[in-house]
């Protein structure tokens, strides 16, 4: 692939996939996970497309007794690409509704509030302690915090 | 021999149809799915009789290769597409009512996927049904219907659908390297992949599978989804998906990329999954989640297996990969109503005799105690690790070593609470129910059969290995379909 155009879909596929997988572990809303997933399977199914393309090839249409006017794009990556993309909005409907059922659950769509009451339900059910959290440091803070603004009761 | 396609056609059209025969009449819908499952077994049987040759290519259809899609047919794919519905039969879901039909198809759709995971022989087609598989386990995992179930489900539907990008961009990598699909055919083009793209290739494909196959980086559900699935669906999970996963991963290792690199990164991936695992599992405090972590601690000993290059490879692994699909949904099936506290365990022994006998059964054959089968299946896997030579390898099975004494640690640790005195004023769990007992009974015959039988059984499993570990067999029933028109 030497010419420009296709240089730059190729960069422009796996940019997305990038930003896509980027998105979805970076992001701490549920909702953005399920856009930066479909970004992802964007990138993923401009790849295999382009994985078949010609720029100097026609569509791959036959028609009866017209001869194909020149070299044809592979037609194989353009209906597994149409299988991928079904599949990948199953998925996403999917995602949705699990979505929905965890704000009715939770009342939250924040990863780091849903995987605390996700633990604390797990113990729970499990009867065993809450195992102490990774993200907060244990134990009291070391020092005092600064003296309570006036007016405020401290507690 | 064409019959084989109705081990996935079958389970798949019964589970779109068990829900309108359960409208009709309530008893009908209860017997699909375990006469669909009779079948497809039987199916399997007469598939088995009837393979003549090392391997058997077929053009679904009677579309040939390159445009038509086949399924390859050896008795390394036979022996997991009939352990998909043997397996999913042991697990069935008996419950009634709406609840129950819905578990019914899903379990079904699980099935008729799964047998496409052993049988296909398309990169492609491969991606399809593991898609399939996916979404029937999204929907087991949350069959309890919980918050926690849902919040669980969510977050393996991410991580499982990250990998399935990630393995498109590798189907993607492939075909944009040697414009086909279709395993044989890769088998022959084995140069075009043996170059920096092609190995990352390989590596996208492990990553996207691997997310089934509990595989290190990518298993961050494993404890959450089985904690808080019911243990039926985590015993089909961790026993089955996750074989079927491993064995897609193999396939691909053995007949495309024949690459060291590729054998070093199965290896190095297997052995952090079998520390994390194993130590993880040692920490757990409740039996649910413990099971869960020693499941991605063995699933990392199948990965290692498998990395040993030859026959050898083939053989220890497929020796650790059944000795696990027997015992890890029994253990969970043990685990029914002692799914809580391990602590809360004490004097459990005492209420069901039986279940707890199973249970240090079971640890003994996990932990490798001879004669027990589990036993054999770390001999050659250690073997195996042994005679590659390389450092790497040596260390590897010094990891393996290490797991084996914390497994046994934490194992033998559960067993003895198990028949501990119980504290004064409390109750331990009662006895689990006689159908997870009795399934439980039957994998411990089928173990106990494995001791008496274990040289036959070790025959087999060298001449399955010996034909799926040499790609010539697969290229040769291809080209025999293609030439014979």
């Amino acid at each position: 692939m030497s010419d420009p155009i296709g240089q730059v879909l190729f960069a422009g596929a796996i940019g997305l996939v990038v930003i896509g997988i980027g998105g979805i572990v970076l992001s701490r809303h549920l909702f953005r996970m399920v856009l930066a997933l479909v970004i992802a399977e964007a990138g993923a199914n401009l790849l295999l497309v382009l994985a078949g393309f010609r720029w100097d090839a026609f569509a791959p249409i036959l028609t009866q007794g017209v001869a194909a006017p020149g070299p044809m794009v592979d037609p194989v990556p353009q209906a597994m690409v149409l299988t991928a993309i079904v599949i990948g909005v199953g998925v996403q409907a999917l995602a949705l509704s699990l979505v929905i059922k965890v704000w009715e659950c939770y009342g939250t769509l924040d990863l780091a509030e849903v995987r605390e009451r996700l633990e604390a339900d797990l113990a729970g059910q499990a009867g065993v302690p809450l195992p102490g959290s990774t993200e907060r440091p244990a134990g009291e803070r070391p020092l005092p915090p600064a003296t309570a603004p006036a007016g405020e009761v401290r507690q | 021999m064409s019959s084989i396609t109705l081990m996935v056609a079958l389970p798949l059209l019964a589970a779109f149809v068990l829900p309108l025969a359960a409208r009709v009449a309530r008893p009908l819908g209860w017997l699909v799915g375990p006469a669909t499952l009779v079948a497809t077994i039987w199916v399997g049987l007469e598939a088995w009789r009837a393979l003549e040759g090392p391997a058997v290519t077929i053009a679904l259809g009677g579309f040939l290769p390159p445009l038509g899609i086949v399924f390859h047919v050896d008795e390394l794919a036979l022996v997991f597409a009939l352990a998909v519905p043997v397996a999913t039969l042991l697990l069935w879901p008996w419950d009634d009512g709406e609840e129950g039909v819905r578990r019914q198809s899903l379990t079904l759709l699980l099935a008729a996927s799964c047998a496409g995971l052993a049988l296909s022989g398309d990169l492609f087609n491969i991606y399809v049904f593991y898609e399939l598989a996916a979404v029937a386990s999204y929907g087991l995992a949350t069959d309890r219907r919980t918050a926690a179930g849902f919040a669980a489900a969510f977050r393996y539907l991410m991580l499982s659908a990250l990998g399935s990008v990630v393995a498109l961009v590798g189907v993607a990598l492939v075909y944009f390297l040697t414009g086909t699909l279709n395993l044989a055919h890769l088998a022959t083009l084995q140069d075009e992949l043996s170059n920096p793209i092609g190995l990352a290739a390989f590596l996208f494909l492990l990553i996207g599978f691997g997310v089934k196959a509990e595989m290190f980086p990518v298993n961050a559900w494993v404890p959450e989804v089985y904690a808080a699935a019911s243990r039926r669906v985590s015993a089909l999970l961790a026993g089955l998906v996750s074989k079927l996963a491993v064995l897609v991963l193999v396939r691909m290792l053995l007949v495309v990329f024949e690459q060291p690199e590729a054998r070093v990164a199965l290896l190095v991936l297997g052995t952090v999954g079998v520390l994390t695992g194993e130590f993880a599992a040692w920490r757990a405090k409740d039996m649910a989640r413990m099971l869960a972590w020693s499941s991605i601690g063995q699933l990392g000993l199948v990965l290692m297996a498998f990395s040993i290059s030859g026959t050898a490879g083939v053989a220890a692994g497929l020796a650790v990969a059944l000795h696990h699909l027997v015992v890890k949904p029994a253990l969970f099936l043990l685990a029914e109503r002692w799914g809580g506290a391990i602590e809360a365990l004490k004097g459990a022994g005492r209420r069901s005799p039986l279940g707890a006998a199973l249970f240090v059964l079971f640890a003994l054959s996990l932990v490798g105690i001879p004669p027990l089968p589990g036993f054999w299946a770390k001999y050659l896997l250690l073997g195996g690790l042994a005679g590659e030579g390389t450092s790497l390898y040596l260390a590897g099975a010094l990891v393996v070593l290490v797991a084996t004494v914390v497994e046994a640690n934490y194992l033998f640790r559960t067993a003895a609470l198990l028949y501990a005195r119980p504290e004064a004023g409390t109750q331990p769990p009662a006895a689990n129910s006689p159908l997870a007992l009795g399934t439980a009974t039957l994998l411990g015959a089928v173990l106990v059969a494995g001791v008496v039988w274990v040289v036959p059984l070790g025959a087999g499993i060298e001449r399955i290995a010996a034909v799926a570990a040499d790609p010539v067999p697969y290229v040769a029933s291809a080209l025999a379909l293609v030439q014979g028109g």
